[in-house]
């Protein structure tokens, strides 16, 4: 693959949009199957993939800092989902580094492969990534997007199961739309699934066979499962050593209103209130991750103590 | 043409094939077992009973022809597309 400082300044297209969401859909048969469409894991800036040598970093980020900053996005989606409307070149990302300083690596990713499998790669880049990178890493913060969340959360068990180095370097973990305790959307897909598979005629049969295509990944939102023949998510830890924000949206202004209560941000339910918990009523799922009043919420996390 | 644009049109070609594939043989199975329903209700009449039966394979082999000629036109689009992709690449990398 290409490095990013090879081509001039891309956000990613069309094209790459409808991989993302065939990757999600499909994308474990994709890589069983070895197709074109499969995208590989890797850090992306300028709709290229980084490599992740030395020279190659130096040349993509000409101006390092000691604190990264990792975003990882949703099912289906691409670092583009990240971007501001209208202003493609602002993200939570270029924003911390403007503000605070924080150099900002964009992960894209097979959203369709098992969610567990993602987050040992994300574990793996992670760490040679922090090899490769110029400067001694003070610290890292990691956002993640819907399914980003669980597969962060994946990483950071994986890698303080083995001692990674660069989980020590983990101050927070900001979960935006993060469904812990499964997706709702996947949980009534499930449902309807067994229910076309249980009545005995083979039109609904079929139609339970080609959704029953769906990849590991969305099923693995039904439970939130983040590790291998875990039933749920209960069964991992919250990384020690770090804090863990949460960051939720509903559909509507009130989030007392029944379509909130019952859609939560349209596809994830908002998780208990807390300390490190807040709510943004009126702001989508997908909104979330390009929202001036969650990036304010996320500086002012960062900027405390 | 860059590599990528070549690899991910590659890609679409194959995922294509493979789902007409799949949903020629997915299809074609559910019709079958829906065609067999009223022919074997219809056979249970004893004096109509033969030529139901005459009927139902000649109603099943013309469905699975319509099927069969379905995945060999796609097997036939799909080679004519991964030579043009093959030679659109032969090209590529000539330049």
């Amino acid at each position: 693959m290409s490095d990013a400082t090879k081509k001039p300044a891309a956000a990613p297209g069309l094209a790459t949009t409808l991989a993302s969401i065939v990757n999600g859909c499909f994308g474990d048969y994709l890589s069983q199957r070895d197709n074109g469409l499969a995208i590989d894991m890797a850090f992306y800036v300028h709709n290229c993939a980084l490599s992740l040598t030395p020279d190659a970093l130096c040349e993509a980020v000409p101006e390092p800092t000691g604190k990264l900053c990792v975003l990882v996005h949703g099912l289906c989606c691409h670092e583009g989902a990240w971007d501001y409307p209208g202003k493609p070149a602002r993200s939570y990302g270029s924003a911390l580094h403007d503000d605070l300083g924080y150099t900002p690596f964009f992960l894209r990713y097979n959203t369709g492969l098992p969610i567990p499998y993602n987050g040992a790669a994300l574990d793996a880049l992670l760490e040679k990534l922090l090899a490769v990178y110029p400067l001694p890493v003070e610290e890292v913060i990691l956002i993640g997007h819907s399914m980003g969340g669980l597969v962060l959360r994946g990483a950071c068990h994986f890698g303080a199961e083995r001692g990674a180095a660069w989980v020590s370097k983990v101050s927070r973990v900001f979960y935006i739309g993060t469904p812990h305790e499964g997706a709702a959307l996947e949980q009534l897909g499930h449902l309807v699934n067994s229910v076309l598979h249980a009545v005995p005629n083979p039109i609904t049969h079929l139609l339970g066979d080609v959704a029953s295509q769906r990849s590991q990944g969305i099923k693995d939102l039904r439970h939130g499962t983040v590790l291998d023949g875990a039933a749920g998510i209960a069964a991992v830890p919250w990384l020690a050593g770090a804090q863990h924000y949460m960051i939720a949206g509903t559909v509507t202004d009130d989030p007392g209103h029944l379509a909130a209560r019952l859609f939560g941000d349209g596809l994830v339910q908002p998780p208990q209130a807390g300390e490190n918990v807040r709510l943004f009523p009126g702001i989508a799922h997908m909104e979330l991750a390009h929202s001036e009043d969650v990036y304010d919420q996320i500086r002012t996390w960062c900027a405390s103590a | 043409m860059q590599p990528e644009t070549l690899r991910h049109l590659r890609g679409a070609k194959d995922l294509l094939e493979e789902a007409i594939e799949a949903a020629a043989v997915s299809i074609g199975d559910a019709q079958m077992q829906m065609t067999r329903q009223p022919y074997r209700l219809l056979a249970q009449i004893q004096p109509i009973a033969a030529p139901v039966r005459a009927i139902e394979e000649a109603h099943l082999r013309i469905t699975d022809g319509v099927y069969y000629s379905i995945r060999l036109g796609n097997r036939l689009f799909g080679m004519v597309a991964g030579y043009a992709l093959d030679r659109i690449e032969g090209v590529a990398r000539r330049q």
